[in-house]
């Protein structure tokens, strides 16, 4: 229990835990401090001083961001004497730069031009706006306007602290000062990873999505907590949209990513240009032909009927959501006992914990000691990879076995190959806290001795698709092998399959696709079915920490689609 | 009773500003009980008058050396004098200008526009030069702030309002806004 330290914030008696800053006390209290430069997901750094109080005994104002509580203290949050501190400061702020807002896309969600709403700033008295500063477009997906800066340093920590890239930074010094990516070189051409959390921390217009610029303000638009589908670790997301249309995905800062997400996650939903699947197809006369779900459903159903159960083979990919996955082995297993299986490997290879015996992404930042092992995380689950590179930064050691030349060496303590995973072992025997990683290619003699660890390290797993975790412990395998079959089921969602793995499936007598998209698969298919996109319907996954997390319906999904796990439903009716 | 006497009129401005103006509609006709427009950009007097008014309305950036003697004039015959919009009370857009070198920006908007043929800079002795843009209280003093682009019509109306019964207005909420 930590220690309490009683104060007085505008006359109020409040109780205050020792270590927390005034502004924690005060917002504990349900007292609004305002502030610009201060965000709950980095350290306080006191940059741009709208936080200043009075405090009894101090000589000054002084920033209630970082100033500790202490016993006996006395604040006034909005003397007279502060106010007009702050509106000072507020019009220095908007005749530095150019914070002209008409013309602004942040007008009406901007933070600097809530507070000079709210401290009823009519009129500034010094000229503006200075010398130009520079726009830079250079980043694919947002534009950097340095006249829209105040120079909070939000999204430098953002960068260093959430991110762990240490892209960002100052150059300059007094009016000159501007933020810059790698001691000035264009964002575009920066060593930035394009996580895009700069963007979603950013108080005023400086950083502009391209996409979502202009294209709703804050009370126009709805926003869904949901879950990203790019990848196992299943990061919490806000799907902003406007009617029906999404704008742009952000990070959850409550959930375990903490507000990242990584360039896939925040970007890759708007450069989707395959052509979606409106309606079920047939095939007639060698051309697929738009078709009713009536008809589709009863040439499936045909074709597994007069095929043996030992010659039918339905596989789905782990992007599937839960109540799918599990109607897809009730029926294709449960009922007509086909061969099963999915698409992707799901680490069904090895005995190691899962689980609630497993880390979750706040154990990862507290290990004193990771070892990554058969995965590249900075490119295959980019999220934990910011993780263990901010783990790193605050002293972690980061043990890797692997033959790889990953981006991770930059970051190990000690590298280990493959063969010599006992030394990674008895490094992690000798630490506190260990936490390891695993991927699908460890060699399994090697996972074998990590085993070791079991009782000593928390293990993540990581799986190489967004639904891993349940495919694996409903016991699918990845067991593809069409061209054994006489009639077949796949199960696509949004993926796409290799030329190879097309032309074992076309092998097959019947083939039957569930699939969002055109695509090569869905030319030479007998039956094809339309399947929703993950945010047009509600669903759950499991997420690599085993947790089960909820997808959201974000926007209504097109006439005459029917959910994937209805139309299994309506499919082993017919069987 | 006596009206009260205003006068606007407008300097580097896009004429918005007097459409909210125009924008009050009947609350425009229930004003005209109590005040009196002596002269506006938009009847056939233009100058207030020598005998003066009580409140002027200013709306525009100070562009050019004849809104300087436009300003001037007004502060000289008005007791209130408010800047109304932001370009008037901030400088607005006119104020991008000064980021451009004049010459530049006169070749660029007489000679380059793409809609221009044959096109020529104008360089009367009779014409207003133009100045570095600059909102009106970097000219004359200035009483009443109301920014906005445009104030709405409800925040003209309020202005008014308080400055009839004889109150500084104090902008707050759907009143101050600086779009």
């Amino acid at each position: 229990m930590d220690k309490v330290v009683h104060i007085k914030i505008n006359g109020h008696h409040i109780r205050a835990r020792a270590g927390q800053t005034v502004m924690e006390a005060a917002k504990g209290a349900g007292i609004d401090i305002p502030s610009l430069c201060h965000h709950p997901a980095v350290k306080p750094l006191g940059a741009c001083r709208i936080c200043l109080v009075e405090i009894e005994r101090q000589r000054g104002l002084q920033p209630a961001c970082t100033f500790p509580v202490m016993e006996g203290m006395r604040v006034e949050t909005e003397s007279p004497k502060v106010v007009a501190e702050r509106k000072f400061l507020l019009e220095l702020l908007f005749s530095e730069g150019n914070h002209y807002c008409p013309f602004c896309e942040s007008s009406g969600d901007c933070e600097l031009q809530a507070l000079a709403y709210r401290y009823g700033l009519d009129h500034w008295v010094y000229p503006n706006p200075g010398e130009p500063k520079a726009v830079d477009g250079t980043r694919q997906y947002f534009i950097m306007d340095h006249n829209r800066c105040i120079l909070c340093r939000r999204c430098i920590r953002a960068c260093s602290e959430l991110a762990a890239n240490n892209t960002l930074g100052v150059i300059f010094r007094g009016a000159k000062t501007k933020v810059c990516a790698d001691g000035d070189v264009p964002f575009g051409e920066s060593s930035c990873v394009t996580c895009g959390t700069c963007l979603q921390i950013c108080p005023t217009g400086a950083l502009i999505d391209r996409q979502s610029a202009y294209a709703g303000r804050e009370a126009q638009v709805e926003r869904t907590k949901s879950v990203c589908m790019f990848c196992s670790v299943g990061c919490g997301t806000e799907i902003i949209t406007r009617a029906g249309r999404i704008l742009r995905v952000e990070g959850e800062w409550e959930e375990h990513n903490h507000g990242v997400l990584c360039e896939r996650g925040r970007f890759l939903p708007f450069k989707e240009q395959r052509q979606r699947i409106k309606t079920p197809l047939i095939r007639q006369d060698g051309r697929m032909v738009p078709t009713s779900w009536e008809e589709a459903l009863w040439a499936i159903a045909q074709a597994i009927k007069s095929t043996s159960n030992k010659k039918i083979g339905a596989w789905t990919t782990c992007r599937t959501l839960n109540l799918t996955l599990s109607e897809f082995v009730a029926v294709f297993l449960g009922k007509i006992n086909a061969n099963v299986g999915v698409l992707e490997l799901t680490l069904a290879r090895f005995k190691l914990p899962l689980g609630r015996f497993g880390a979750s992404l706040d154990d990862l930042l507290a290990a004193d000691t990771i070892l990554v092992t058969g995965a590249d995380p900075l490119s295959d689950h980019p999220v934990i990879g910011y993780h263990i590179k901010r783990a790193c930064s605050a002293g972690s050691r980061l043990v890797l076995v692997s033959d790889n030349n990953s981006e991770m060496r930059r970051f190990a303590h000690k590298t280990f190959p493959l063969g010599e995973m006992e030394k990674a072992v008895q490094f992690c025997l000798k630490s506190n806290s260990p936490v390891v990683l695993y991927g699908e290619d460890t060699p399994l003699l090697e996972a074998d001795k990590l085993i070791t660890l079991e009782r000593k390290a928390r293990f993540i797993p990581l799986f190489p698709e967004s639904n891993g975790y349940h495919a694996r412990t409903l016991g699918l395998r990845a067991n593809y092998a069409p061209s054994q079959m006489e009639t077949v089921y796949l199960l696509l969602e949004d993926t796409t399959l290799s030329e190879e793995k097309i032309k074992q499936a076309r092998e097959a007598k019947f083939l039957a696709v569930h699939a969002s998209y055109h695509s090569p698969l869905t030319e030479v298919a007998d039956v094809v079915l339309p399947a929703l996109l993950w945010y047009e319907q509600e669903g759950s996954l499991y997420n690599l920490e085993g947790k089960k997390v909820a997808v959201r319906k974000a926007v209504p999904f097109p006439e005459g689609i029917i959910p994937e796990n209805e139309v299994l439903t309506q499919l082993a009716v017919r069987l | 009773m006596t009206k009260i006497k205003i006068a606007t009129d407008w300097l580097a401005a896009c004429a918005g500003c007097h459409m909210s103006i125009l924008d009050m509609d009947e609350r425009l006709v229930e004003l005209l009980d109590k005040i009196e427009i002596t002269s506006c950009p938009i009847t056939d007097l233009k100058h207030p008058p020598k005998d003066g008014v009580t409140v002027g309305i200013l709306t525009g950036a100070v562009n050019n050396t004849s809104h300087l003697e436009v300003s001037k004039m007004m502060r000289e015959r008005c007791q209130v004098l408010v800047s109304l919009g932001d370009c008037s009370v901030l400088g607005g857009v006119p104020l991008m200008r000064n980021q451009v070198d004049m010459e530049e920006a006169l070749r660029r908007a007489y000679i380059e526009t793409e809609s221009t043929v044959d096109g020529f800079i104008p360089r009367s002795e009779e014409l207003a030069k133009p100045i570095p843009a600059r909102p009106v209280d970097q000219v004359v003093k200035v009483d009443v702030y109301l920014p906005g682009c445009p104030p709405s019509a409800e925040a003209i109306h309020y202005v008014l309002s308080e400055l009839l019964e004889g109150r500084v207005p104090v902008l707050k909420d759907q009143v101050l806004k600086y779009d």
